[in-house]
């Protein structure tokens, strides 16, 4: 007699793609996911116990390593909660600074994301011209504060380095570059009709969904809520410049991929009236005092990484140290949604989901 | 070569076969190693890498390395695998590929067996393979493998149907399946060979080849993201290099078998260029055909499994058998 | 289908052009000027403020202090100084706070080794690690003596 029977395949968390250490158990009916349990956890390090011991400075290094694709963002929104804390001002040019190496890294994570979806699909170059162009960011970020990946550049009240001579120039011509370059992604993979296929109408749901989950970033917009924390509750000097949110309405991969391009778009668009408005002089630090105490009581703040929605809240007793820290990672919470997608799909689509999602395991773990 | 087949099997008519067909197999040895080396350059070239560079001059030397580190590996056999299917698997994909070979006519004069129904040979054999792919996905007792050769089996089983069809034009075109004269019924210009004529089968040929060959965009059985290596995870050492090499001198067999097919053998493509030899212009031919399919797979992403198999049954199958019919239509109204 | 062929004249074209890899083990690797690399530390600098191992925000500095050994001068030497590169993370923020200059980030960064124990590198060790040392050390923050409360 003809039985059959379900499968249990542990995916992860040794697996391709599952980008780093993070786990799913599923449970298969031939090729058809019936089941799906995320197992977190493989790279927690406990950052948010390890900053009550340390002081506001020595937490920075630490936000480098959750969200390693986008290490400014992470920087910002610690300073940035503290600063709120504490009402500093900060210099206009540190403000300028900030924001455009924050446009920089937004761009330089979505090509790491496009590169490696892309790889996740089968396809092989996509990956090596992304990491091409990223160098070009990654070359500009050492020049300016000595590190390719862990940049530690934010400070409470500024930043640790001024432009190099140079430096905003170069930023002034990558983006007719990288401009260019989009150009040919579209050409090699978006026209591609095996990819379009692959992604059209996988992993849908809508905006109610979207919104029960805590969704943020290009997972929400790909529902039609227009919600970008940049326009939202505008921070650093956003309200200066002009720039769109791209928003799409089916809520699948195809809608989200074509979301996270957009947005390399207009944060070339940024960058493009950052530079030209660029402050000629100024400090680049503000007036901070040399122990970093923030008075008693709790803050949150929140700005729009390259994922989403990036959280940090501190309780602080008025000592040096935060009494409690956390962060909301967007990573995270972006992922809860997933057992609910997976069910019903293939094992490929697993895998076009799960990268369409855009995780970092470092964060979700953080 | 002929004579000596069509006489009585003696010790002397054995050992030569053996020793052309030892010769023949470092010949497929010598391609299957540097096949490797070059795409390897070809794919680092289009993501402006260089491919490799290290091991001896301009790296020529490193798909021997590799053979050899494979070599001196570790034989590693899980404990909870079917010992006997598992040894066996990687025998019955290699054997089949080095054996289809024998019909493939290179020059008027160099071929090993002229049989009548050569192309049936390939095509039967060919098929063969796939079974130890299931054999190696089977015997594995891991379920990445085991996916990976049902896919296999799927898309094999598939594929076949469509590439064996898309031939038959070629078949009623030159009124034999003796490869040699499919070649001869070709002629010594580029509209003479059947590309043109058989447009729509030469690209359901070329589709189902690739399929058939489990490359990028259909590499399903071995998708590296999905099912980490496919059937032969738990592969290690020679093992392992017996299904690189299967896989690589199928390439070697699909190339040889397009050009003869489709691209006229060792016709030149323009009478006043007769007088370069047959075999430069099937070499030429065969690296073209080598180079498209890694050309794919630097630019190609990978199809999903249920879109490969709506694709060989509703658009592939169809498109061969509307072949057939536009020939025979053809043949009928114009030939006869 | 059009856009299968798209790509493919992408990936056809981009075989001609400019490669993009370094050769970099055997062409050293030019860093800019900024670089965060494996620190230099001058001991005859050194006024055992104690400021780099408070700031280091995973520990890996140790340091002690003696009297100095002229009794007429106030104040003391260093005596051992050590960095323990398992757990360095090169953030930058000890030569940030150092009010002399005495421990400095230098352009080399190569720091792999077979053995573990290799990586805690002592006082002379760090001393010899004087080539390519990074001068441009002006952070935002303002100098002072060595009574920094940081």
């Amino acid at each position: 007699m003809i039985r059959t029977e379900e499968l249990l395949l542990n995916v992860g968390p040794q697996h391709p793609s599952t980008h780093g250490v993070f786990r799913i158990v599923l449970k298969l009916d031939g090729e058809i996911i019936k089941e799906a349990t995320p197992v977190m956890g493989y790279l927690h390090r406990g950052t948010e116990k390890l900053a009550e011991q340390l002081n506001y400075t020595q937490i920075i290094p630490y936000t480098d390593r959750m969200d390693y694709v986008s290490a400014m963002t992470n920087n910002y929104v610690l300073v940035h909660a503290v600063e709120k804390m504490m009402n500093i001002e900060i210099p206009e040019r540190a403000e300028f600074m900030r924001l455009i190496v924050m446009e920089l890294q937004r761009v330089a994570s979505h090509l790491v994301w496009w590169g490696t979806y892309l790889l996740d699909i089968g396809a092989m170059s996509p990956f090596l011209y992304a990491f091409r162009d990223r160098e070009v960011i990654i070359d500009l970020f050492n020049e300016l504060c000595g590190a390719r990946l862990t940049y530690n550049y934010m400070r409470v009240g500024g930043v640790k380095w001024d432009a190099p001579s140079g430096w905003i120039d170069k930023v002034r011509d990558f983006i007719p570059y990288m401009r260019k370059r989009l150009k040919e992604y579209d050409k090699l993979v978006s026209g591609n009709e095996i990819f379009l296929a692959r992604i059209k109408g996988v992993g849908i749901y809508d905006a109610q969904t979207a919104i029960a989950y805590g969704l943020s970033g290009a997972n929400l917009r790909c529902t039609g809520v227009n919600w970008d924390l940049r326009k939202q509750e505008p921070y650093s000097l956003y309200e200066r410049f002009d720039f769109d949110v791209p928003l799409s309405f089916n809520g699948d991969c195809y809608d989200r991929y074509r979301i996270r391009i957009e947005e390399i778009v207009q944060s070339l668009r940024i960058l493009e009236q950052a530079v030209e408005q660029f402050p000629s002089e100024g400090e680049t630090m503000g007036k901070v005092p040399r122990v970093i105490r923030p008075p008693a009581g709790e803050v949150y703040a929140r700005i729009e990484s390259p994922r989403g929605e990036i959280g940090c809240y501190i309780v602080s007793k008025g000592k040096a140290e935060p009494y409690r820290l956390k962060f909301r990672r967007p990573s995270f919470v972006n992922l809860q949604i997933l057992p609910e997608l997976l069910v019903g799909q293939s094992m490929t689509n697993l895998i076009t989901i799960l990268g369409g999602v855009d995780i970092v395991v470092g964060e979700v773990d953080c | 070569m002929t004579e000596l087949l069509q006489q009585a099997l003696t010790w002397q008519n054995g050992l030569i076969f053996l020793g052309w067909a030892v010769l023949f197999l470092f010949i497929v040895l010598g391609f299957v190693t540097y096949a490797i080396y070059f795409e390897r350059k070809v794919i680092g070239w289009m993501q402006f890498r260089h491919g490799p560079t290290r091991v001896g001059p301009l790296g020529l030397l490193q798909s021997v390395a590799d053979v050899l580190k494979l070599l001196i590996k570790e034989d590693t056999i899980p404990q909870k695998a079917d010992r006997a299917l598992f040894i066996l698997a990687p025998i019955i994909t290699f054997v089949p590929a080095f054996a289809v070979l024998a019909v493939i006519p290179y020059t008027p004069s160099l071929y090993f067996a002229d049989l009548h129904v050569g192309l049936l040979y390939y095509a039967a054999l060919s098929s063969l393979s796939t079974i130890g792919i299931i054999l190696g996905g089977w015997a594995s007792n891991n379920k990445y493998s085991l996916i990976g050769g049902m896919r296999s089996a799927a898309q094999m089983i598939s594929y076949e149907i469509p590439l064996v069809i898309s031939v038959v034009g070629v078949v009623m075109l030159s009124g034999g399946l003796s490869l040699r004269t499919i070649v001869e019924g070709q002629g010594n210009n580029f509209w003479e060979w059947n590309l043109l004529p058989q447009m729509i089968g030469f690209v359901v040929f070329m589709i189902a080849a690739v399929s058939e060959l489990n490359r990028t965009p259909f590499d399903l059985p071995e998708a590296e993201s999905e099912l980490v290596a496919g059937y032969h995870v738990e592969y290690s050492g020679f093992r392992f290099a017996f299904f690189m090499l299967a896989e690589y001198v199928y390439v070697f067999a699909i190339a040889s078998l397009t050009t003869v097919l489709f691209l006229g053998g060792w016709h030149p493509p323009l009478a006043i260029l007769d007088f370069i030899p047959g075999l430069l212009w099937f070499m030429l031919k065969f690296v073209f055909v080598v180079f498209f399919l890694f050309w794919l797979r630097a630019t190609m992403p990978r199809i999903r499994v249920d879109q490969l198999m709506s694709f060989g049954w509703k658009v592939l199958l169809p498109l061969a058998l509307i072949n057939i019919f536009v020939t025979a239509a053809y043949i009928e109204l114009f030939l006869k | 289908m059009k856009g299968l062929f798209k790509g493919l004249a992408v990936t056809l074209k981009a075989m001609t052009s400019k490669k993009v890899t370094y050769a970099y083990p055997d062409v050293p690797m030019q860093m800019p000027e900024r670089f965060r690399g494996v620190q230099h530390f001058d001991p005859d600098k050194c006024i055992v403020c104690n400021a780099c191992a408070r700031i280091c925000p995973t520990d890996c500095i140790t340091l002690t202090g003696k009297p100095h050994p002229d009794p007429t001068k106030k104040g003391k030497v260093i005596d051992t100084y050590d960095i323990n590169f398992e757990i360095c993370i090169l953030c930058d923020l000890c030569t940030e706070v150092c009010p002399t200059e005495a421990i400095m980030m230098t352009n080399n960064f190569e720091l792999a080794t077979c053995s573990r124990d290799t990586l805690f590198k002592d006082r002379e060790w760090l001393h010899a690690n004087d080539q390519r040392i990074r001068y441009d050390n002006i952070s935002m923050l303002p100098k002072g003596g060595g009574k920094k409360d940081v």
